[in-house]
């Protein structure tokens, strides 16, 4: 795993994690690597971002889409409810939540 | 692609969701991010697509469905282009203007390269040709988002420019994206690529604005109501014109209503 520009980010833990539901024990954590042939963000953050294929698409458990453009937002860690994910190729903010299918998805706070 | 990580990957690596809010909002309304981001599929792509990208046969009546087609989106462009620029006026913060100058220059490259396009099927004039050829429901709406651009009314040339026109073209290329020839596909790739920007800078935008001041819905969605009917109604004529069966026209349209459900508009 390529080592990630750490200038300007919070530790994962910090921030995002107080806004999370913190339950379900340790979670695994996922080498992301820029492999993906997504380009419609700086080079730096292509590894957390991917094209979606459709509904067809199985989404691992650091994977969440984003409900505005449709791109498959990636996360060094497993993703749980309450999570916060950044969209950076629509610039949204979102919370991942559990949806009526009962998986997870990305729900858009302005 | 995404694999669990051993301790030695580096596991304790930083990720990028645990920014500040703030620190985010900041740094995606930047032109430095703009620009890096472009870099990405811009270079090497003249007038959008890769040197030697071949164009696949047409018949004549595809070839002038296809440039009615690109017409109507040049005349979207071309109001998107106008609008974002007179909009840096009257934009409320810093972020916004260095935003909508960022959307000024995507809005004038996909004109030029449409434009280049039409050329390519033999349009001799395109400048001119486009407001016979395109819609007339799409001309309507330019004239209406220019008149709240001319009012400097803020909500309603945001909402009008990168909410209802920016989520139905967002819509509409990725339909036709599937069926076009290969050199149009990719110019329409290309552009989808800067409309994630746009669309997602009105619907936060707007979202923001509306969570502050909610008396601005019922305007909104009177606006909303009188745009609805031209953009679709253009829309619905390109997607039957590229070839998209009446079945899927819907499927298309549904990203648009998302959108404006979100942001609390119903039906």
């Amino acid at each position: 795993m390529t080592a990630l520009d750490s200038a300007g980010f919070d530790p994962i833990d910090e921030e995002a994690g107080r806004e999370s539901a913190g339950t379900g024990g340790a979670r695994r954590r996922f080498a992301l690597e820029d492999d993906t042939g997504f380009d419609e963000v700086p080079k730096k953050y292509r590894r957390f971002y991917r094209k979606w294929r459709g509904p067809e698409d199985e989404l691992a458990p650091n994977e969440v889409v984003c409900p505005v453009c449709k791109i498959v937002i990636r996360s060094a860690r497993e993703l749980r409810e309450g999570d916060r994910v950044y969209c950076m190729p629509c610039m949204s903010r979102l919370v991942v939540v559990r949806g009526e299918s009962g998986r997870l998805e990305a729900t858009v706070r302005y | 692609m995404t694999r669990e990580a051993a301790p030695s990957d580096g596991a304790d690596a930083p990720d990028i969701h645990g920014r500040d809010p703030g620190a985010f909002l900041e740094e995606v309304h930047s032109f430095e991010f703009w620009f890096q981001s472009v870099e990405g599929y811009l270079s090497e792509h003249p007038y959008g697509v890769v040197a030697g990208t071949r164009s696949s046969d047409l018949t004549a009546s595809e070839r002038d469905a296809l440039i009615s087609v690109l017409s109507t989106y040049c005349i979207g462009e071309s109001a998107a282009l106008e609008g974002a620029s007179g909009m840096i006026r009257f934009a409320p913060n810093r972020h916004a203007k260095i935003f909508l100058a960022t959307q000024c220059v995507d809005e004038a490259r996909h004109l030029e390269i449409l434009l280049h396009r039409l050329r390519e099927l033999g349009v001799d004039d395109p400048e001119n040709s486009i407001e016979s050829f395109g819609h007339p429901s799409l001309r309507e709406f330019r004239r209406r988002l220019l008149e709240f651009v001319d009012a400097r009314d803020w909500e309603a040339a945001l909402f009008a420019q990168n909410v209802v026109l920016e989520s139905m073209e967002f819509a509409v290329f990725h339909a036709h994206q599937q069926t076009a020839d290969p050199r149009t596909a990719q110019i329409l790739e290309g552009i989808l690529k800067d409309e994630r920007r746009h669309m997602g800078f009105g619907e936060n935008t707007i979202g923001r604005l509306l969570d502050r001041k909610p008396s601005t819905r019922a305007r909104l969605g009177e606006i909303r109501q009188e745009l609805d009917a031209l953009v679709f109604g253009t829309f619905e004529e390109s997607l039957r014109a590229v070839g998209q069966s009446a079945a899927e026209r819907p499927e298309v349209g549904r990203l648009y209503l998302d959108t404006v459900a979100r942001l609390g508009f119903g039906a």
